[in-house]
């Protein structure tokens, strides 16, 4: 691909990389801890865990849908694949155990989206409810901790100097950005957010395809539920609380629009790692916590100012 | 009376679009009490004419007096402030919010210069609605009322801006016998009044019932203004109709071949009544009738967009029960709906995702992308039809009218249908582009096709069916062949006016 | 116009970014280049609690008294437990010389001290203790543990309460974020220290998370219900506070006596104005201070005991004026 097509096809993309190497470069000078390789490792392992939720995220905003039981998603599913890892299970099989429930949470947004033709808004944020109660009740509220260091590895391991969680962030990029540039179910996904109607006159079965996207969605969220289980050593019912939002930023930052039709993983990944590196900066420079949620709040704003001011361009 | 300057005179009115002469040098005029008709087929320029006069749209040239002053009338604001009042066909009305409100909508009374004065509010809804005659509750929200009552607060609403002038756009359209003679009983009250009255309508008997005047455009020009008193509808048709077929129609009849589609006694729960036709190998089937008569309806029902509730329906000699569009699809039906950037188009998505996504089951045989199949597809459609784009990853948003029901056209190609439902192929469309499509039209029947044409252009039906259909009301009224298929006829069956 | 926007915008973008990293820069003063005092980062849970508040303060204190560069950091939610393991994994990316963590999750906050240590980090732990079964399965050693005993301060409320009332009461208790440490030893002291006063009932107990509108609400819903309550204990005053505003909404005033802990400064108002009867102070502001002093001392190579005690009491109308210090 020449450079001409690059710019005409990931122009957004491109832009919000260029804030983020604009970033570094600033957090570079400012501060002489942030340019080494121990701290970008730490970077790539924070990052991960958001920018996996912001996967399924990503999927369902190119639908013109939201997701705001992702993080609940994570809490239930975390606790429920704890409870099972307690219980001596291999595992391998534990980790299934809680990837199913995310999925069955995500379909079943899925289901309620299509059949019954709730708005995704109203459907998920039942499901936050509900997913977050089911966590809570089932671990009469308290986190269940203590894993075999085989699990634990998933997070404290390397792989050529990579941390697990950024392996596992990277693969599961891979997969869906596969998923979505080479398969029919990404032609769908984008079809479904650019024109239902037309999709559905098209001959496609929106409905399927629809609950599937949510179905991944949950999917995710679980995977993120294994890699922060690992790492904190034990799985909260209270966990994940607000990372819809922060799902939702890395999507919007990195070139999603909640009309639907159009985003890309690769924007998100880089839309995640904006605001990682962001937070990490501003932990280094010493910023008080307050200041911070104003600039991260900032940081948002302007993006999408910005991507509004390219459209408009475009015209 | 005669000395007054008329209550409206537009005088030689021109608008353009892009690609089509909406107006060219149209009179109109409109005296203090009398109820004036603007009649003319589908396009013939009559709501361009009206939303000039309601300031939604400038004129390109002419002018427009009101009382024998010069008005430039910048916008629906100034048309109201000038007393012109326009009730649509899609009501202005918040359905949420109770009549008294909606007819104050925008010139709310008040106290102190902001808390609202609802009892002001009802007070000028009760008058507004007592002088109409009618038994409105001024407290019931709009979603309560029925159609006929919605036109009526719409009718009020004008009033209470005191319009001298109102224009309604086919206000029976959706009202009961009983419903139509209440509300001709208003218009004439308000025309004792001394309003001036617009009346659009195709309803020949009424036009006769309501109208003192009729004005009829064709083809966004005057052709005449007649007193109904002493005019016919045979007159009133040839006005409407006749004209010479200037446009090229490059239709090459082939010899029909067998049976593709095969429609019996076809009724759906919300429009079509007992339709049957059959359409033939290498034929152009026109469909023709008023807007609203059923036609769209029926393409969507044989597509399996909408559910049947009886007839049979047979592709290739085999009885199907379309459930969905892909079932269709599958037998080898294609649409191109008439609103293609609504339903035909995913507008930002590219060329060649449009077109993929019919075909699927080729570009990603085992669900997985085959980019060399989707560029080839893609390529097909852009050189095969003549697209004119840069390349095939342009949003299909960017491309023109023509260009974009080429791309839909493409879609089907190169999913191999073989019968076509065309709903108004060449709307919206300049003509070197319509010619064009009607070119394809003669490929796809030279290959073994069979197309049903809806169209509402008259000179297409003509030119380009072997047979032409007439719905009226949800019903196949006539049938036409090429010989005996005249515009007086197919236009006369489709208002329901054959002698 | 369109052509205008876009570099206004870019402009915009650019002037945000590089502002917040000057107003970041001025914010730190100059940490690396020229001062070479030790740095000694205090991780609280969040800065959004007057208790934490106060830690702060006390620890500031002992900054400047010890010529200490003191860099205080806090997650925007204490729920966020993976927020503070984040901040704690970049601060050990600045080299911190010390480490002070008021840990937000007792077991969660094990591998990140871990972390620490492998980087030859000194970790002190203030106000909750981590998990002992944890961090010794995982070898992870800390210094220090500074803080009060929770399970005494619950005790010693419970205590109160059973001299308080002698006929049979019933009462509510509002519990802590669930599972974690601090709230759990309180609620298990509180248990313990109302055992031997058979007239005295738990007809209720419930989460409320640590959190102010959560207290009034539960306590709004609990009167429903429970409309003979007499007492409420809390397992932090923010609850308490909450509690004592939907007692005050609802006109009870005065009949049901609220007992809360860590006797915070709009605690001890209340308490002083006769409408809450009293709170377990557990003095964060001495934490604070002993947390920078012994982190000094670690770093000048002087041992510390394991355990720290901060002194507890019960805060009631007689000791509530003046304020500590």
């Amino acid at each position: 691909m020449n450079w001409k097509n690059l710019i005409l096809h990931h122009g957004r993309q491109l832009g919000t990389l260029a804030g983020l190497l604009l970033l570094c470069l600033a957090l570079t000078i400012a501060t002489p801890y942030f340019l080494t390789v121990s701290n970008l490792l730490t970077v790539l392992e924070q990052v991960s865990i958001n920018a996996i939720v912001a996967v399924g995220m990503t999927v369902v905003i190119i639908t013109a849908g939201i997701d705001l039981s992702v993080g609940s998603i994570l809490a239930f599913a975390g606790v429920v694949m704890a409870t099972v890892l307690q219980r001596e299970v291999p595992v391998p099989l534990a980790i299934g155990i809680g990837l199913a429930v995310g999925l069955g949470c995500g379909l079943t947004n899925g289901l309620l989206i299509t059949l019954g033709r709730l708005p995704p808004f109203i459907a998920t944020l039942g499901m936050m409810s509900i997913a977050r109660g089911g966590a809570l009740l089932f671990t009469n509220g308290r986190p269940v901790s203590g894993f075999s260091d085989g699990f634990r590895a998933l997070a404290t391991s390397q792989f050529l100097f990579i941390p697990m969680p950024t392996v596992i962030m990277l693969v599961v990029y891979l997969a869906c950005h596969f998923l979505l540039t080479r398969t029919r179910f990404g032609l769908y996904a984008y079809a479904m957010g650019g024109n239902e109607q037309a999709t559905h006159l098209s001959g496609i079965n929106v409905r399927r395809h629809k609950t599937l996207v949510y179905g991944l969605c949950g999917l995710t969220s679980a995977i993120a539920a294994v890699i922060l289980t690992a790492r904190l050593n034990s799985a909260q019912p209270i966990a994940g609380m607000m990372y819809e939002l922060d799902a939702i930023a890395a999507t919007v930052i990195g070139g999603a629009s909640l009309m639907g039709g159009q985003g890309t993983l690769i924007g998100t990944l880089i839309g995640a790692l904006l605001m990682g590196v962001l937070r990490n900066g501003l932990n280094l420079l010493e910023v008080s916590s307050f200041l911070q949620q104003v600039i991260i709040g900032t940081v948002i704003i302007v993006a999408v100012l910005v991507d509004m001011g390219l459209k408009a361009q475009k015209k | 009376m005669m000395d007054a300057p008329p209550l409206l005179a537009m005088h030689r009115i021109g608008k353009s679009f892009p690609g089509v002469r909406a107006l060219d040098g149209v009179d109109f005029d409109l005296r203090a009490g009398e109820v004036h008709v603007l009649l003319g087929e589908n396009g013939a320029g009559k709501s361009t004419l009206m939303k000039i006069l309601s300031g939604a749209y400038r004129p390109d040239e002419g002018t427009i007096h009101l009382a024998g002053e010069p008005q430039r009338i910048a916008s629906p604001q100034h048309a109201q402030a000038l007393g012109i009042s326009t009730i649509y066909q899609e009501f202005n009305l918040v359905p949420h919010l109770p009549v008294s409100a909606n007819i104050s909508l925008g010139r709310e009374p008040r106290h102190a210069g902001f808390l609202l004065d609802r009892r002001a509010m009802r007070k000028k809804a009760e008058t507004a609605l007592r002088e109409l005659e009618v038994a409105i509750d001024p407290d019931s929200p709009i979603s309560a009322l029925g159609v006929a009552e919605q036109q009526m607060v719409e009718v009020a609403k004008a009033l209470s801006l005191d319009a001298r002038i109102l224009v309604m756009d086919e206000p029976t359209s959706a009202l009961t016998e009983t419903e139509i003679a209440n509300l001709f009983a208003i218009v004439r009250r308000l025309r004792d009044r001394g309003v001036g009255v617009v009346y659009i309508s195709h309803r020949m008997e009424e036009i006769f019932e309501i109208g003192d005047r009729v004005t009829v455009l064709r083809d966004g020009r005057h052709v005449a203004t007649r007193e109904l008193g002493t005019v016919t509808v045979r007159e009133l048709v040839r006005d409407m109709a006749d004209r010479e077929l200037t446009e090229h129609f490059p239709r090459e009849t082939v010899e029909p071949g067998a049976p593709l589609l095969e429609v019996r006694g076809l009724t759906t729960r919300t429009k079509l009544r007992d339709v049957s036709f059959a359409l033939r190998r290498g034929e152009i089937l026109g469909l023709a009738g008023l807007l609203g008569s059923g036609r769209t309806e029926l393409a969507r029902a044989l597509f399996g967009a909408d559910p049947l509730q009886d007839g049979e329906v047979r592709v290739h000699g085999r009885p199907c029960r379309f459930r969905s569009p892909r079932e269709a699809i599958q037998a080898g039906i294609a649409l191109l709906p008439e609103d293609r950037r609504q339903l035909g188009l995913v507008l930002p998505l590219s060329i060649k995702r449009n077109v993929s996504l019919p075909n699927t089951h080729r570009v990603y045989p085992r669900g997985l992308l085959r980019k060399t199949e989707e560029r080839r597809l893609a390529e097909e459609c852009v050189t095969g039809l003549r697209v004119k784009t840069p390349h095939i990853e342009q949003a299909t948003a960017n491309l023109s009218g023509g260009n974009q029901q080429k791309v839909v056209l493409g879609k089907w190609l190169a999913r191999q249908s073989d019968i076509f439902i065309f709903d108004e192929p060449t709307r919206g469309i300049d003509i070197g582009a319509k010619v064009e499509i009607y070119r394809l039209m003669n490929r796809l029947t030279r290959e073994g096709a069979g197309i049903l044409m809806i169209s509402s252009e008259m000179p297409e039906v003509l030119g380009m069916s072997d047979r032409v259909l007439v719905m009226r009301e949800g019903r196949l009224v006539g049938e036409f062949n090429r010989a005996n298929a005249t515009q007086e006829a197919v236009l006369g069956a489709a208002l329901g006016t054959t002698p | 116009m369109k052509t205008t926007t876009t570099p206004w915008l870019i402009g915009a973008a650019l002037a945000a970014i590089l502002g917040s990293l000057l107003t970041a820069g001025c914010n730190r003063g100059g940490q690396e280049t020229s001062d070479s005092r030790p740095r000694v980062a205090l991780v609280v849970k969040t800065l959004n609690s007057p208790f934490f508040l106060d830690m702060q303060r006390g620890a500031e204190q002992a900054a400047r008294q010890r010529n200490v560069n003191l860099i205080v950091q806090a997650a925007e939610r204490e729920v966020d437990v993976e927020r503070q393991m984040q901040i704690v994994e970049n601060l050990i990316q600045t080299h911190v010389d010390v480490l002070c963590l008021a840990p937000s999750g007792s077991k969660e906050l094990v591998p990140v001290v871990g972390k620490a240590n492998r980087a030859g980090i000194p970790v002190l732990i203030v106000d909750s203790k981590l998990d002992e079964a944890t961090a010794k399965h995982d070898g992870v050693a800390t210094a220090t543990f500074i803080g009060s005993d929770n399970y005494e301060g619950g005790r010693i409320a419970g205590a109160h309460f059973g001299a308080l009332f002698t006929n049979a009461t019933d009462l509510i208790v509002l519990e802590g974020i669930p599972g974690h440490e601090t709230a759990d030893s309180r609620v298990r002291g509180f248990r313990d220290g109302i055992k031997p006063f058979p007239q005295l009932h738990v007809v209720a107990s419930q989460p409320a998370d640590n959190e102010r509108d959560k207290g009034f609400n539960v306590m709004q819903n609990l009167l429903q219900s429970q409309r003979d309550v007499k007492g409420v204990f809390a397992s932090n005053d923010m609850m308490a506070l909450g509690a004592l505003e939907a007692i005050r909404a609802a006109g009870k005033l005065g009949q049901i006596k609220v007992v809360g802990f860590d006797a915070v400064d709009e605690a001890r108002q209340e308490i002083a104005a006769g409408n809450m009867e009293a709170s377990v102070a557990q003095n964060p502001e001495a934490m604070g201070r002993l947390a920078v002093e012994n982190a000094v001392k670690v770093l000048n190579g002087e041992k510390v005991p394991d355990y720290i005690p901060v002194a507890i009491q019960l805060v009631t109308k007689d000791t509530a004026t003046p304020p500590q210090e």
